[in-house]
């Protein structure tokens, strides 16, 4: 597994991967939607999944010592690294707002709790399309991505409006007890990527275990 | 033991079959993989490799069914797939050191002596190579691995003459001391008289023959026209059996 996460980041992974998800900064600008972020966490995959198709690497990787199926694990092992890297990097920076800039985003969600279950899910939805689409062929990237990042985008879209409608203002708090009020939809997030990222994964292996190279 | 025993290996596409193709390759030994283009040599290779999925036949490498022992088998092979480019703005040194962690039997000397022997510069590029470099840089990784079976597709379609000769006389030296072996597709057969030992010919995705390369050429004789008196080479053989008529 080790060696196979080795030879993504080491031949495979795009630099714009490395860069989309260095974007998890974003959380510091001062008005901006951050739920963009995620779907720069979308983004970089996709980069390099089409990166991967120029060189050959699904071709490369099969040759080595691994089983078929590894080919799989090891693409969903970077996205997954590549998304979790991203919140990671997110963190500090939503910390550092709080005291940078006590009045909040007014461009949409603040960058709290609710946020990352948000985003969790947002992640869950493009993963789950996009990784079973792919490895129905294993080349075809384009429309792989587009089927998952439009469901990924309004999910994006429905979380960045619900925070301007009143009842709902308790998920744009960064106030204490609204954070923990908001603490099940990070938990249901966690949950929700976990199952999704394994279901993603078995429908992939399952579906590459037949694709013609 | 067989090196590599392929038992009625079919794969069935909309507009092709390769139908039941059967062979066997034995230790220290060259072995041609002919046919015209679309014939089926690629999809023959790429189905031991279970590359693309067989619908039935059977593969077996070193003694083992290899869809059963895929990764043991996988360690003792070294692959070549010609006009296929790897990572091609990458370094080979990069290359290399994601390579070697895969292979229990990695022997980082050897791998310095054949960087060497076929002049690789590790800080090049992949794309900086010749066909011809690239294909010896793909038989140094498998060397340093202790590969003992080479698949190789079209190895050396696309090369001059010069580095044609060059790797057909490596591919002797490798399999001199009896222990390699070789496979090797190519529709270029004055390669195959320099260097195969047997040779297996697929037609349409159906076997023809397989057999020492004596044995085949023999076997073919049939085909010599009235007056000729010489022994037909594997070019005529060829391209006597696919010759066909058109009425224009």
């Amino acid at each position: 597994m080790y060696n196979l996460l080795y030879k993504e980041l080491r031949l495979a992974a795009h630099p714009n991967l490395f860069v989309f998800t260095l974007l998890g900064a974003l959380v510091i600008v001062p008005a901006y939607p951050y739920g963009m972020v995620f779907l720069f966490g979308c983004l970089g995959p996709y980069i390099t999944f089409t990166y991967g198709r120029e060189i050959n690497d699904i071709y490369y990787t099969s040759l080595l010592p691994v089983k078929k199926r590894d080919v799989v694990k090891s693409k969903v092992a970077l996205v997954v690294l590549s998304q979790m890297a991203q919140l990671v990097i997110s963190l500090p920076f939503a910390l550092l707002r709080l005291r940078l800039l006590p009045e909040g985003n007014p461009a949409g969600i603040e960058a709290n709790v609710a946020y990352y279950g948000f985003g969790l899910m947002v992640y869950t939805i493009f993963n789950v399309i996009f990784l079973t689409h792919f490895f129905k062929t294993g080349y075809r990237v384009g429309w792989s991505f587009l089927w998952a990042i439009i469901p990924a985008t309004l999910g994006v879209l429905l979380m960045e409006i619900v925070v301007h409608f009143p009842q709902f203002a308790w998920l744009d708090s960064v106030e204490g007890a609204m954070l923990f009020r908001q603490l099940p939809i990070l938990l249901a997030g966690i949950l929700v990527y976990i199952l999704g990222t394994a279901i993603a994964y078995r429908v992939s292996t399952k579906r590459f275990d037949i694709v013609d190279l | 033991m067989a090196v590599l025993s392929v038992k009625g290996l079919t794969k069935r596409y909309d507009n092709f079959t390769l139908d039941g193709v059967s062979f066997t390759l034995q230790p220290g030994r060259i072995m041609g993989l002919i046919g015209k283009n679309g014939a089926g040599k690629t999809t023959t290779l790429k189905s031991i490799l279970n590359l693309v999925r067989a619908d039935g036949g059977t593969v077996e490498m070193f003694g083992r069914d290899f869809l059963q022992n895929e990764q043991q088998c996988k360690q003792e092979l070294g692959v070549v797939l010609g006009g296929i480019d790897f990572y091609s703005h990458k370094r080979l040194s990069s290359i290399t050191e994601v390579t070697r962690r895969f292979y229990t039997n990695w022997d980082e000397q050897a791998y310095q002596k054949y960087l060497d022997m076929f002049e690789l510069v590790p800080s090049k590029k992949v794309k900086e190579l010749s066909s011809g470099m690239k294909v010896k840089y793909m038989l140094a990784l498998a060397l340093s691995h202790n590969a003992k079976l080479f698949i190789l597709d079209e190895p050396t379609s696309g090369l001059d003459p010069v580095s044609r000769d060059d790797l057909l006389v490596l591919f002797r030296e490798l399999v001199r001391d009896g222990e390699r072996s070789i496979l090797y597709s190519t529709h270029i057969t004055s390669d195959l008289e320099k260097c195969a030992d047997d040779i297996t010919y697929i037609k349409d995705g159906k076997l023809v023959k397989s057999a020492d390369k004596g044995t085949f050429i023999e076997s073919f004789q049939y085909l010599r026209e009235s007056g000729e008196d010489r022994p037909l080479s594997l070019e005529e053989i060829m391209i006597r059996t696919e010759r066909r008529g058109y009425d224009v």
